[in-house]
């Protein structure tokens, strides 16, 4: 009996609501205006000129994404820094190995910078234990190398076998998404292509790195298997931990 | 029982069940009746919390990729909560408001009960859609920034922007602070808070990627809360005072920063120096 009254109120509801909309301040939506156009203009055609759709990322690959470029920021900076205070003790025992030290700083220098454009790009959160690393990374650097060479050698292998490996899980990773999207007759967007290929010189360069430290007798440091094994289990470690925080 | 609620006009039927059943019902009905208007990916708001109904982090974001959706409150929520906003002016961030809300948009007393923290819900959805208005406004290009404008005072235009928007609950919005203040609401509070300083940040096109990202999100949000504060006891009808509060809190928080600089320089050169006195005594460090 009640739900005339009922009717008719919400009905008047409606008009009220109609005329209320006009005004800007009550005009709600969470979504932006902008946001909304770019949700209608994408996955369409990709601006490559190409026919095929663009591979849409799902929610779990952007979750993904996130955390691997976290890390992979996280561990070029270690990176420099553990060859920054390698260095100098390294060089003073065996000048022979500076070009070799200036080499891989270098090389590293460039992926941190690779690495930080990707990450202000893509809008990713950097790990909140910047600052811890950037000690330990340090503290790493400085005992390894006060160890003697072969120590020093043994680390940059550690390290570089467990970074390897990981960017190695990624490009596997991405080579899933991009068979996915040639499954579905759609391709990846440039900028996945081009991070693929990134990763892909990376590694190659992050091995390259581990060939010099076997080159340059890093077997032969004294507790060696201790050692690797530390430094390796801290390395999965950081990584863990930088995925998530 | 569920025949004569088939039959029966709800609102007829719901005065007499007790509070338990009459939930239950209503929570089917919107089920059924919402549903169908949730995103492709609605099947994550089943593993969300109830409180948590919209993004504040938006992962991985990319030019080439449709954003996320920003939020996951059902259209009926958004109705009752869009149409509570007008009465706030008003009745303040109150059950009132929500309940004339919740009528104006045609629908029942009882539905109230979609939203299971009334007042609060209220609170949040004003503070996660004034945000979804402050991104809105930069990407349509209602803000303009000049060319060549640095970062910092972007953001002072942003956060001045965001205040602007409350002139109009400037009355009720201690209220507001009040129940965000309370234990249980501080955890939601507080990521709201996050996630507009990060989208200010954003906006204004900081692009750290070091420790300092941190350190800035907390000083944009100590700089905005504060400033609330303020804005609710600004007796200036343009928010003058507020303005010029934001302007000398933005000036403690230079001072601060260089203080924190010229530390770290001063222990980084003691630092080396130590290192290098030692290592030219012949020290193998």
């Amino acid at each position: 009996m009640e739900s005339l009254p009922a009717l008719r109120r919400s009905a008047l509801a409606q008009c009220r609501r109609q005329s209320r909309i006009n005004s800007p301040l009550y005009l709600d939506f969470l979504a932006p205006i902008a946001l909304r156009a770019q949700r209608r203009n994408a996955s369409t055609t990709s601006p490559s000129g190409s026919s095929k759709p663009r591979y849409t990322l799902s929610k779990e690959q952007r979750e993904y994404l996130d955390s691997s470029l976290r890390v992979n920021q996280a561990g070029e900076l270690a990176a420099t820094l553990i060859y920054t205070a390698q260095t100098p003790q390294i060089v003073r025992s065996h000048p022979h190995l500076r070009p070799l030290m200036k080499h891989m700083y270098d090389q590293e220098a460039g992926h941190l910078k690779t690495f930080n454009k990707l990450v202000a790009q893509h809008q990713v959160r950097p790990t909140a234990m910047y600052p811890l690393w950037e000690v330990a990374a340090t503290f790493l650097g400085w005992s390894t190398a006060a160890l003697g060479r072969e120590a020093a050698m043994a680390c940059t292998e550690a390290v570089e076998t467990e970074i390897g490996s990981h960017y190695n899980d990624q490009v596997r990773e991405i080579l899933l998404w991009e068979a996915d999207a040639e499954q579905r007759g759609e391709e990846l967007d440039d900028e996945l292509k081009e991070m693929l290929a990134t990763f892909r010189r990376i590694r190659d360069e992050e091995l390259e790195h581990l060939d010099h430290a076997v080159a340059h007798d890093s077997k032969e440091a004294k507790p060696y298997d201790p050692l690797v094994d530390v430094i390796r289990f801290g390395c999965r470690a950081a990584i863990k931990i930088s995925e998530k925080v | 029982m569920a025949s004569i609620a088939r039959i029966c006009p709800r609102r007829a039927l719901t005065s007499s069940l007790k509070p338990t059943q009459s939930l239950r019902l209503l929570t089917t009905a919107s089920i059924r009746t919402s549903r169908p208007t949730t995103t492709p990916l609605s099947h994550h708001s089943q593993s969300l919390s109830k409180y948590q109904s919209y993004q504040t982090r938006r992962p991985y974001h990319s030019t080439l990729h449709p954003a996320l959706p920003v939020h996951e409150y059902t259209n009926s929520q958004i109705a009752i909560l869009e149409a509570s906003l007008a009465h706030t002016p008003v009745h303040g961030f109150t059950n009132t408001s929500v309940l004339l809300g919740a009528r104006d948009a045609g629908f029942l007393d009882v539905s109230i009960q979609l939203l299971p923290n009334g007042e609060y819900d209220l609170i949040l959805f004003w503070l996660a859609s004034r945000r979804g208005l402050l991104r809105a406004a930069v990407e349509s290009g209602e803000i303009q920034f000049p060319a060549g404008q640095d970062v910092q005072s972007k953001i002072k235009t942003l956060i001045m922007k965001r205040m602007k928007m409350n002139e109009e609950i400037r009355g009720q919005w201690s209220d507001a602070l009040a129940q965000m203040s309370l234990l249980g609401n501080i955890p939601l509070a507080l990521t709201e808070l996050h996630a507009l300083s990060n989208d200010i940040l954003t906006l204004a096109g900081d692009t750290s990627v070091d420790a300092s990202w941190y350190t800035r999100r907390a000083a944009v949000a100590a700089i905005y809360a504060s400033a609330e504060v303020v804005m609710t006891r600004d007796p200036t009808p343009d928010m003058s005072e507020t303005e010029s509060f934001v302007e000398r809190r933005f000036e403690d928080k230079d001072i601060l920063a260089k203080k924190v600089e010229v530390v770290g320089q001063c222990v980084s050169f003691f630092g080396n120096t130590v290192v290098g006195v030692a290592r030219s005594y012949g020290l193998k460090i």
